[in-house]
């Protein structure tokens, strides 16, 4: 390389080798030949420096600021550039002064003061700018977090279907509402809202378009009752919450609007999807009720709601609900009553129309309760055949009455049978046969004294299996009765087809009698005995209160008449009285 | 991975107590956004593979001359995904040097880097950065500040530098790249690097794999057959995938020992 015009000799040649002793240092974002260009300026600066006088040490702070902003930024870089300027610098520009030793040494030493003051700053910026980067990025991590924290609240307290608010955030609300204002006289209201017959939608559309109608009606309730809480307590129960309620009138007419608004048909895909609700409606004081006596009552109500053929609402009547509950309270209360032995028979006498004997006798159970007094069935059997309990008491009842039968002995001829009342529940039960056998084996109590009373109402099954049941009874000698004869559907295909001994014809019948001009009823009860002995049974009138009666049931060719002209239910006692 | 098991609306939290990828890249390029425990980890590296700092250099070296090459070719659309720490010598700087005109967006999944980024590159309307992981493409296409920054309709540069060997098979890195490719107009670029051990020693891998599972992503070595299958559809721009160093060398003598260099890379271009 030559020497250029302005007399530098091989200037290049330097910032070549500069740019070797630098590179690898660190980075270096430029090109090689960027690297030399720059250091070739660097080396321009220096060697001017070197001659100028006085010797300008600003010189030397400046290269290693551009050093070090061209990422020049190693503790090796500044040695190797000390050592190559110290080495070849002189010589490679062919610099020339007296004091050429002294003004280097001066010149490198603001080369490295420089560079590490440059280098120091540069660091600390750098550590700041990422420090700041971290604290940044935490304060959106936490920012993030919180933000997740009130979704994940949302989650758990909104229904993800509907997105309406769910059970949980529902209670606590209406905690809130009952306590904050507990004892201050405000009053708070509750439609407790059940879509009618739902399932009959997702039964004809399928899930999918069930829970989209679902959707569209959570979103019209929302919008009917606002500015009040509405929550979707599953499947298709909702409850709106009336906080300061001034009244009942407020709440009917929150239920009136969702109802409207519940009215119109939702179009979804193309369906036309209609749905009615129920209302059970709860308003009163917040003072001496609380969440769940409020929730109770809604449910209640709503469930009257219901049983009125739903597409409305029902108001909460305490005295109902009283009267419900007491009677809910007593069938819960059945199994330790039959434990602790509170039930008892009384047994009511089954009369021959034709020479007055005692042919049998019905047993009818009764409930010694220990703080209601004696109780009749029909407080407590109806609620019991609801709920099932039905058979373990009619299992009582049964064993209780063959028991109390087998010790009947008479002085003139047969004692009568004992007749007793089985429920559809019981008839049902696998096992009934085998129970029934165990137990006149277990007493001793002849079959021919047993007599088994069934409802109409037991054969309207599509079922084989009572029928066998009845069957196999009747094969074992066990008398079968059908009890309220000609108040159900009377189909006389099953007195075809089934061992029956005997028709009760119910009291209705036995009414009419009473007066003259009832003819029509007479003509039944003569029908229904001829044909009742034309197929070989006996019939029994019930409900026979006069002699009249019993004279004209006589008179039909009636068997066996039962009622207060006979006698009324009595204890064991009186009937082995009877029979003695 | 640990963030792949977290549920989506789960927070990441940012604990700069461990060592993270971005910085020790940082610290092997000379630059000082780390963290003592980033310098430990990254040091750690070293006394195993001593050349590190000088892999990385040449690893930066190649993306240098990659986009200066791209930026050649007309590109002004660049998509750098697994960006790390914005040090010097960034994409944008490069291209927007030569063509201003230049739009970048920078992709990383870490937190930090992502905010380091996006306070080195305020006040630039022609960059944006997105914190979002390579392996969830879909995600990176449908962000809605890539798709304001820019035009899949016109070529883009991808570049997955030094990325893809922290993205283990099981995460379907072949795949990953797939999807990206079919987003892209023909004419489009992809730039690849990452670490190779062809023809290098077992015990040397293992090692350096072992001081990389102290970070949020081990390392996951592969071979030069490995990396040119990751271009499947494109096609090499000359000369094909090499070490780093010997990719378009500035000087002949720049590319010496390059087989040191410990990175391989390569630049395809999607036909059509």
């Amino acid at each position: 390389m030559g020497k250029p015009a302005d007399g530098r000799p091989c200037a290049g040649v330097f910032a070549r080798a500069w740019a070797k002793a630098v590179s690898g240092t660190s980075y270096l974002p430029m090109t090689h030949a960027q690297l030399e260009v720059l250091l070739q300026r660097l080396t321009d600066l220096l060697a001017e420096a070197l001659r100028a006088e006085p010797l300008d040490l600003r010189v030397g702070h400046k290269v290693a600021d551009e050093l070090v902003a061209a990422h020049i930024v190693s503790a090796e870089a500044l040695g190797r550039t000390v050592e190559v300027i110290q080495l070849r610098l002189v010589r490679d520009l062919d610099l020339v002064a007296d004091d050429i030793e002294d003004r280097m040494a001066r010149l490198l030493g603001a080369v490295a003061t420089g560079y590490a003051r440059a280098l120091r700053d540069r660091t600390l910026d750098e550590q700041e700018s990422i420090r700041r980067a971290a604290m940044t990025a935490r304060a959106e991590a936490e920012q993030a977090l919180r933000a997740s924290e009130a979704r994940f609240r949302h989650q758990a307290t909104h229904d993800p279907l509907t997105d309406l608010p769910n059970r949980t955030l529902f209670a606590e609300r209406l905690a809130a509402a009952v306590d904050a204002s507990a004892g201050s006289g405000r009053r708070v209201g509750l439609c407790f809202l059940d879509l009618d017959r739902f399932k009959r939608v997702n039964d004809s559309f399928g899930h999918q378009i069930g829970d989209r109608a679902l959707v569209a009606a959570a979103r019209r309730l929302r919008r009917a009752v606002e500015p009040h809480l509405v929550a979707r307590l599953g499947g298709d129960a909702f409850v709106v919450l009336v906080e300061r309620s001034t009244g009942t009138g407020d709440v009917v007419a929150v239920a009136e609007a969702a109802l409207a608004a519940l009215s119109e048909p939702v179009v979804v895909d193309g369906h036309d999807v209609t749905v009615t609700a129920s209302v059970g409606i709860v308003e009163r004081r917040v003072a001496g009720t609380s969440p769940d006596d409020l929730m109770r009552a809604a449910g209640s109500t709503l469930h009257w709601a219901k049983s009125a053929g739903g597409a409305g609402w029902a108001l909460y009547d305490a005295e109902r609900d009283g009267r419900e509950q007491a009677r809910q309270e007593l069938c819960a209360a059945i199994p330790a009553g039959l434990e602790r032995g509170e039930f008892f028979l009384d047994y009511q006498p089954l009369t021959s129309l034709h020479d007055g004997s005692l042919l049998g006798v019905e047993a009818l159970v009764r409930w010694r309760h220990p703080r209601l007094g004696v109780l009749r069935p029909d407080k407590f059997i109806g609620l019991a055949e609801e709920t099932g309990l039905i058979v373990p008491l009619g299992g009582w009842v049964l064993a209780e009455a063959c028991r109390e039968a087998v010790g009947w002995t008479s002085t003139s001829g047969e004692p009568p049978y004992v007749s007793v009342n089985l429920a559809v529940r019981q008839v049902r039960r696998p096992g009934l046969v085998q129970e029934v056998r165990a137990l006149l084996r277990r007493t001793g109590l002849p079959p021919n004294r047993l007599q088994l009373e069934i409802t109409e109402s037991t054969m309207m099954t599509t079922s084989e299996e009572p029928v066998r049941a009845l069957r196999a009874l009747a094969d074992l000698g066990i008398r079968i009765a059908i009890d309220d004869f000609g108040t159900g559907y009377s189909n006389l295909a099953y007195l075809r087809d089934l061992p029956v001994t005997e028709l009760k014809v119910a009291g209705e019948f036995v009414r009419g009698l009473r007066t003259p001009e009832a003819r029509a009823d007479e003509r039944i009860l003569a029908s229904l005995v001829s044909l009742a002995h034309a197929l070989d049974l006996t019939v029994t009138a019930e409900g026979v209160e006069t002699g009249g009666q019993a004279e004209r049931l006589r008179a039909i060719g009636c068997d066996a008449g039962q009622g207060w002209h006979f006698g009324r239910p009595a204890s064991p006692d009186h009937i082995l009285a009877r029979i003695r | 991975m640990r963030h792949l098991q977290r549920p989506d609306w789960a927070p990441e939290t940012i604990d700069v107590e461990r060592p993270s990828v971005a910085r020790m890249y940082d610290y092997y390029l000379g630059g000082s956004h780390n963290f003592a425990v980033d310098r430990a980890t990254a040091r750690a590296m070293v006394a195993v593979v001593p050349q590190a700092p000088l892999m990385a250099q040449a690893n930066r070296a190649f993306l240098r001359r990659a986009v200066q090459f791209l930026t050649d070719a007309g590109i002004r659309q660049f998509l750098d995904i697994g960006s790390g720490i914005p040090t010097v010598g960034n994409v944008h700087e490069i291209a927007q040097r030569h063509a201003p005109d230049s739009r970048v967006v920078y992709v990383d999944v870490d937190p930090v880097a992502v905010a380091h980024s996006r306070e080195i590159l305020a006040g630039n309307d022609r960059t944006a950065v997105i914190q979002e992981d390579l392996r969830h493409p879909e995600r990176i296409l449908t962000h809605p500040d890539i798709r304001a920054m820019l035009d899949f309709s016109q070529p883009m540069a991808v570049l997955v530098v030094a990325v893809l060997h922290f993205v283990p098979d099981d995460d379907r890195p072949a795949e990953v790249l797939r999807t990206l490719r079919a987003a892209l107009a023909p004419g489009s670029y992809l730039v690849l690097s990452q670490a190779s051990d062809d023809g290098r020693g077992e015990a040397e891998r293992a090692e350096a794999e072992e001081v990389y599972r102290r970070t949020d992503n081990p390392l996951w070595i592969r071979s030069r057959a490995e990396l040119t299958g990751f271009f499947d559809g494109f096609e090499l721009v000359e000369p094909g995938v090499v070490w780093v160093p010997q990719w378009r060398p500035e000087t002949p003598e720049s590319a010496e020992d390059a087989e040191q260099a410990v990175f391989l890379g390569g630049v395809g271009r999607l036909g059509g």
